[in-house]
């Protein structure tokens, strides 16, 4: 939009012979304009009323009669009841709207808006969305038009269309472009209309076909206005309500050469404006490239980037660890001298214990050795003097 | 016809830090790092515990080199105290409230590490009946923090399951593995508050056996206030 735009080229096709480009033209900006749903929507519901025609209930119905309550104290429900006597109608409740032969609720009113306003901008804004989506082949598609055979899409036809008279002539065009399973649609699924309409003059529904826009009206209009489905439309007066039918965008539209260039002038560019629209410009998409995940994988994004926080999984998962005092691989992985140490303590302790045992023996041996020693004094010593025993006794002692 | 591959995706894998030559790398690095550690905290875990050693063996030489004198050995006042919060949170006053919160005893056999001077003492005078402190040894100080040791990292509490864990948050301060953690919390470095707020404070069992009456002091055969060496006791208890 800001820069030199590439427009793509469109073939012309003619409307008899062989389906083959006769002329190539350009896209028109206006195909290029962003494709709101939202705007087309709101646009769409709002217009659509503006067709409407006042309805109300009449102003008396359920007040023709002079009907007052009987007050407390009968042992009836205190609504207001028919006054009088001598008939079925008498005493009957009546004015409220629970009651039978009584108002409605809120009885309609004529001067109820029916009508709504919308901003011109936001109306053309909608169109342009809506002319955009008809060049778009899965909406096309989507919205329900048979739209395998055709050539192209748009779907843009030599201004001779526009000199057709008969109808016969009209639906040989539409077979020969391939548009006619289009019409073969329409005329399969008409049907009686569901519900009152009915019996209300709308008893037929069709659905909607091809729709034909067109610079100058030389005979077109009447050549296509008895085939079903088909309608015909002016470009300098292209309707949402018909381009978007039910708010859902992607009309098959059939454009005759002129009417197609024409839009051009007529929509304008983002850089020119439209001719016929005073002031207006193409409206501006919010994104340029709608593609984010391109953007975001491209390669000026991601080299810009910072590298990836590494994800801190070690510490990330609730770890439940073994206490290090019962298991010993938790021990050695917090600790790694810890093996070493208990190994240190128990030939330390060994150690201790082989001195201590050796200090036990000793000693052990040395009472030992002395009451040894002391019995054999013992036995030696039966014949010989007290005197000398006591002695001998308190030597070995010492 | 070949398999194409997506264009994006082609770009992506040439990018560098998704590539697996980046992420090998990183890897190998990871791994040596891991080794010096444990490399590391194998030799200072050597250091350390001859230094326990050697200190209290100093402690006793000086003590009966006193004795042999005839005079007295003084021994340096107690740098470090475990603190155990032993009441609950209903009807605390407002400063005792304040000074247990400052000191992360916020719920009841909550236990943490306090460094000792004029300052803190009388932080620990004014929550007396609360707590029950003392002066942990070693094998307390270790068991506290091989068992029930958590860290805070990210704001959160993690129990420490490596020493890559401490060595990330601690490396600048030379505390790397668990027995370097130990040492500076035991001896007070100069890191101790760092260290010490590396823990996340203690969360302990109410002890086996029972509690005789929190409401008296130790002194009073009770269980609160200063309890000095019976503290490691009571821990073996509690962990």
């Amino acid at each position: 939009m800001t820069t030199q735009q590439l427009r793509p080229i469109v073939s012309v096709f003619p409307i008899k012979g062989k389906v083959k480009t006769i002329k190539q033209v350009p896209l028109p900006s206006v195909f290029s304009a962003p494709i709101r749903p939202d705007v087309v929507r709101f646009v769409h519901t709002n217009m659509a009323k503006n067709n409407r025609q006042a309805h109300a209930v009449s102003t008396t119905a359920g007040e023709q009669t002079s009907a007052t309550s009987w007050g407390t104290g009968r042992a009836v429900a205190r609504i207001p009841r028919v006054k009088g006597s001598g008939t079925g109608r008498s005493g009957q409740a009546a004015f409220g709207n629970m009651c039978r032969g009584g108002r409605m609720y809120a009885p309609k009113k004529v001067w109820r808006k029916w009508h709504r306003k919308i901003n011109t901008n936001q109306k053309r804004y909608a169109v342009c969305s809506a002319i955009a989506a008809t060049a778009v082949t899965p909406l096309v598609m989507s919205r329900g038009h048979r739209v395998n055979k055709l050539p192209e899409l748009p779907l843009v036809v030599s201004d001779q269309l526009q000199s057709l008279t008969k109808t016969r002539q009209a639906v040989k065009f539409l077979k020969f472009i391939g548009a006619y399973r289009d019409v073969e649609k329409v005329i399969r699924t008409k049907k009686t209309r569901v519900g009152q309409g009915k019996y209300r003059n709308r008893r037929h529904v069709l659905r909607k076909g091809p729709m034909v826009v067109y610079a100058r009206n030389l005979g077109i209009k009447k050549a296509f206005r008895n085939i079903p489905g088909v309608e015909t439309a002016s470009v300098y007066t292209l309707n949402l309500l018909k381009l978007a039918p039910g708010s859902q965008m992607g009309r098959f539209i059939i454009w005759t050469e002129s009417a197609f260039k024409l839009l051009e002038d007529i929509y304008g560019s983002w850089e020119k404006p439209s001719k016929f629209k005073s002031g207006f410009y193409l409206p501006r998409p919010v994104m340029v490239n709608t593609d984010v995940e391109r953007i975001i994988k491209s390669d000026q994004v991601q080299t810009v980037l910072r590298n990836r926080r590494p994800r801190s999984r070690k510490y990330g998962k609730k770890i439940q660890r073994a206490d290090p005092y019962e298991d010993m691989s938790v021990m050695v992985k917090l600790n790694p001298y810890y093996k070493t140490k208990l190994q240190k303590q128990k030939e330390l302790d060994e150690k201790n214990k082989k001195e201590r045992k050796e200090i036990v023996d000793k000693s052990r041996k040395e009472y030992e050795d002395w009451l040894y020693f002391s019995e054999e004094e013992e036995e030696e010593e039966e014949e010989g003097s007290d005197e000398d025993r006591e002695i001998e006794v308190l030597s070995d002692e010492n | 016809m070949s398999k194409q591959v997506p264009e994006t995706i082609k770009k992506q894998a040439k990018r560098s830090f998704n590539s697996k030559e980046v992420k090998q790398e990183k890897n190998q690095k990871r791994m040596k790092l891991l080794k010096e550690i444990h490399e590391k905290a194998y030799k200072r875990a050597e250091k350390y515990e001859k230094e326990y050693l050697e200190q209290e063996q100093k402690l006793v030489e000086l003590k009966q080199k006193a004795l042999k004198e005839g005079s007295f050995y003084r021994e340096p006042e107690p740098k470090l105290a475990f603190i155990i919060r032993i009441r609950g949170i209903v009807g605390v006053p407002p400063k005792p409230r304040k000074i247990l919160q400052l000191l992360r005893l916020r719920r009841i056999y909550s236990g943490v590490f306090i460094r000792l001077n004029k300052s803190s003492l009388r932080m620990l005078h004014f929550i007396d009946p609360y707590v029950t402190w003392g002066y942990p040894d070693v094998e307390t100080v270790r068991a506290l923090i091989y068992k029930r040791g958590h860290a805070r990292v990210n704001h959160q509490r993690k129990i420490i399951d490596s020493n890559e864990m401490i060595y990330d948050k601690l490396q600048k301060y030379d505390i790397v593995c668990m027995e370097d953690l130990v040492h500076e919390i035991f001896t007070v470095g100069k890191n101790f508050k760092h260290a010490n707020s590396f823990l996340w404070a203690f969360k302990l069992k109410p002890p086996v056996g029972g509690f005789s009456t929190v409401k008296k002091s130790f002194v009073n055969k009770g269980e609160h206030g200063n309890r000095e060496q019976y503290i490691n006791t009571l821990v073996k208890k509690m962990i």
